[in-house]
């Protein structure tokens, strides 16, 4: 919005002529000490918990601790102009940022303020970062698919709208990669996205937000930054913030996915602001309530049922459910999932999508580890058609880890195990998937069926690919309308089957990969 | 770090239970009073803070001051004080036997900062507005703060009442 200065004052005064002085009342108290962002507060009797408290100087901090005598306060932002002594006033609100639709499109830190250079966010909404999640009248099953797009995932490990699956695995094993093929492919299914970046690099949250605007991603996505640079309080307070932002979409019979990546940081910053607030430490000095900080941001996602969506929209909803599905990342330490955390919201999610070193290193990426990674409510969510193709795949995989370890004396096996291994083999290779190429319901079910029916098994592994990519662009040329036809209705009629059957053979018959 | 009121309100509340049973809640009061006084005094800190002087001693040099100012459990309360080592807990004491008194008796200490002196009229009429507003009795101390620019601002403990011209210029330039 440009303005020009004739304009400007004229705002102004229109406020000055608006503006009734009341006679203001709050609550005061004094700074006795300034530690790591950490102050603590003498007086302020009637602060709340998780109250915005105001420091001298425009900045605010958070009522973390109420004691006898005094408040401890962590400080969002900066602190180094705060001295003792210093006045500190209750505001009577608790911590609250910008929601809305017009927060699409952008990157905004973890109170809401936009960072990307692209002028104020235009909304008048708002919403507080803590809220108790929707309670069990108010809530309805998971019964529609999120499409990740990648076939790993969507055929073995599906996830629903209002799921909590994790994603887990050690550095560098492509965890942030699912999550962004996961934005990327919610591009027109009126899925909205918000990735909340937490205690990264700077560098690394740039190069996330330009791969989304190379794939059109951003339309429909927010991103929520609490850089490495940040206080631990705004690390602490991102995934609220984003969560929040994601509910205003649930709360008015929308459907969302958010992206906390990583909740082992947030961990890490609540664990900075309890030592520094001297709350007793418990297991690997994780305060008592570490559980707790996850456990309630998860369970704020869910799907709830149209009533409540028209009771919180004052009626102007009808008869539509709202979603908030949530993908929570996870790093572990030397593929250790039982320490602390990872056990923590392993236990609290609806399944997790376990990533493993081994795997991304010989090269089958995404690095899904089938066996590990199960998905508790997916079932129930997922297409019909990859459902009943994605069956085979699974126990394929299955039955070959338990004959993988045979592999190499393939010449002394008897005729079945030999055929599973080699099926196994194909469909191992036929899992991996390029990033930033999420694949549709259709291209997923060719590709599913081409293995399930064997088409594959008279090809050499290293082809699989090739024909695959092939098969796929022959479909795409000479079958679109049965495509689109599998992509709108996601059945899996005879009609359907024999349609994808006779294109398969008349493809094999070009031979052309 | 452990707050001084922390510390303070075991001897506050301990002084004001006796004075209140012996029924000398204001002679109590002005020995407190007269005793942070001398306890802030920068000379008098120094003695008792030198570890090489007795604690007897400490004692000694303090009573003598206080000579017939103060009552003999004020006395007491002293000696216990600089036997335990917490004579500079002796402001805060006093500041919380104060909270206890007005609490019992049922009124509220109030500041009532002005940007110029008040007469006795307008002292009398605010009072009885904030009477009115806290549903308690007032003991208002009126100070002048030129910074307040013109209006009163009234403190109540942690409690402010803010109707300065400077606290509505800031609202102002907050919501601008």
């Amino acid at each position: 919005m440009q303005l020009n200065p004739s304009e400007i004052s004229d705002l102004i005064k229109k406020k000055i002529e608006n503006f009734d002085a009341n006679l203001e009342a709050h609550t005061e108290g004094t700074v006795v000490s300034v530690t790591d962002g950490i102050v603590r507060v003498h007086g302020l009797s009637e602060a709340m918990q998780g109250e915005m408290l105001e420091f001298p100087g425009g900045s605010y901090g958070m009522a973390l601790n109420l004691e006898r005598d005094s408040v401890g306060v962590v400080m969002l932002g900066a602190y180094q102009h705060i001295t003792e002594g210093d006045t500190v006033k209750c505001t009577g609100r608790i911590l609250e940022v910008p929601v809305g639709e017009a927060l699409l499109g952008r990157v905004v830190d973890a109170l809401g303020n936009p960072i990307d250079g692209k002028g104020s966010i235009d909304t008048d909404l708002k919403s507080p970062i803590e809220k108790i999640a929707p309670g069990v009248i108010a809530r309805q099953s998971v019964d529609q698919p999120v499409q990740i797009g990648l076939k790993a995932i969507d055929s073995m490990i599906p996830v629903g709208r209002g799921q909590r699956e994790l994603i887990i695995g050690d550095r560098q094993t492509g965890k942030t990669a699912i999550a962004i093929d996961a934005i990327i492919n919610q591009k027109g299914t009126g899925i909205k996205c918000i990735y909340v970046a937490i205690g990264q690099k700077r560098s690394s949250i740039a190069n996330v937000v330009r791969k989304l605007e190379e794939h059109g991603a951003m339309d429909h996505t927010i991103i929520v930054v609490a850089s490495a640079s940040e206080s631990a309080a705004l690390q602490f307070i991102a995934p609220y913030t984003g969560c929040s932002m994601g509910e205003y979409f649930r709360d008015n019979g929308q459907d969302a996915l958010i992206i906390y990546d990583d909740l082992t940081k947030q961990a890490w910053a609540y664990r900075q602001i309890s030592l520094l607030l001297r709350r007793p430490p418990g297991r690997e000095a994780y305060p008592g309530d570490v559980f707790y900080i996850h456990s309630r941001l998860l369970e704020r996602a869910a799907r709830i049922n149209a009533e409540e969506v028209e009771k919180l929209t004052n009626g102007k909803v009808k008869g539509k459910t709202g979603s908030l599905t949530a993908l929570p990342i996870i790093e572990t330490q030397g593929g250790d999932v039982s320490a602390f955390v990872p056990t923590n919201v392993i236990s609290i999610t609806d399944g997790q999508i376990f990533l493993e070193t081994g795997l991304f290193n010989s090269g089958i990426r995404p690095a899904v580890n089938a066996g590990l990674s199960v998905s508790r409510v997916g079932g129930a969510a997922q297409t019909k058609i990859i459902k009943k193709l994605g069956g085979g795949t699974r126990l394929d995989l299955a039955q070959y880890r338990e004959l993988a370890a045979f592999a190499q004396f393939a010449s002394d096996l008897d005729e079945s195990t030999r055929k599973q291994i080699e099926r196994g083999q194909r469909v191992t290779e036929l899992m991996k998937q390029n990033q930033y190429a999420p694949m549709s319901v259709a291209e997923m079910s060719v590709s599913l069926y081409a293995a399930n029916t064997g088409f594959l098994d008279n090809l050499e592994v290293k082809a699989v690919r090739d024909f695959e990519s092939a098969l796929l662009a022959f479909m795409k040329s000479e079958e679109p309308a049965l495509m689109a036809k599998v992509n709108e209705t996601g059945d899996f009629s005879d009609e359907i089957k024999n349609g994808i059957h006779s294109a398969i053979e008349r493809f094999i018959k070009t031979s052309s990969w | 770090m452990t707050e001084l009121a922390t510390l303070a309100r075991p001897y506050a509340e301990a002084a004001f239970k006796r004075a209140k049973q012996t029924e000398t809640a204001s002679a109590w009061s002005e020995s407190l009073l007269f005793l942070s006084v001398v306890a802030q005094d920068r000379d008098l800190i120094a003695i008792i803070s030198n570890p090489k002087i007795s604690k007897d001693k400490k004692i000694e040099v303090v009573l003598d001051i206080c000579q017939d100012q103060i009552q003999d459990e004020a006395k007491n309360l002293l000696k216990l004080l600089i036997e335990n080592g917490k004579l500079q807990l002796l402001p805060k004491i006093t500041a919380l036997y104060e909270q206890y008194k007005a609490e019992d008796e049922g009124y509220v200490n109030v500041d009532l900062y002005s940007a110029y002196p008040l007469n006795k009229a307008e002292q009398s009429n605010y009072v009885a507005k904030l009477e009115k507003k806290l549903n308690k009795k007032v003991n208002a101390t009126v100070l002048v703060d030129k910074s307040l620019i013109g209006g009163i601002l009234a403190k109540a403990g942690d409690k402010v009442i803010d109707g300065s011209i400077s606290g509505q210029l800031h609202q102002l330039a907050k919501r601008l």
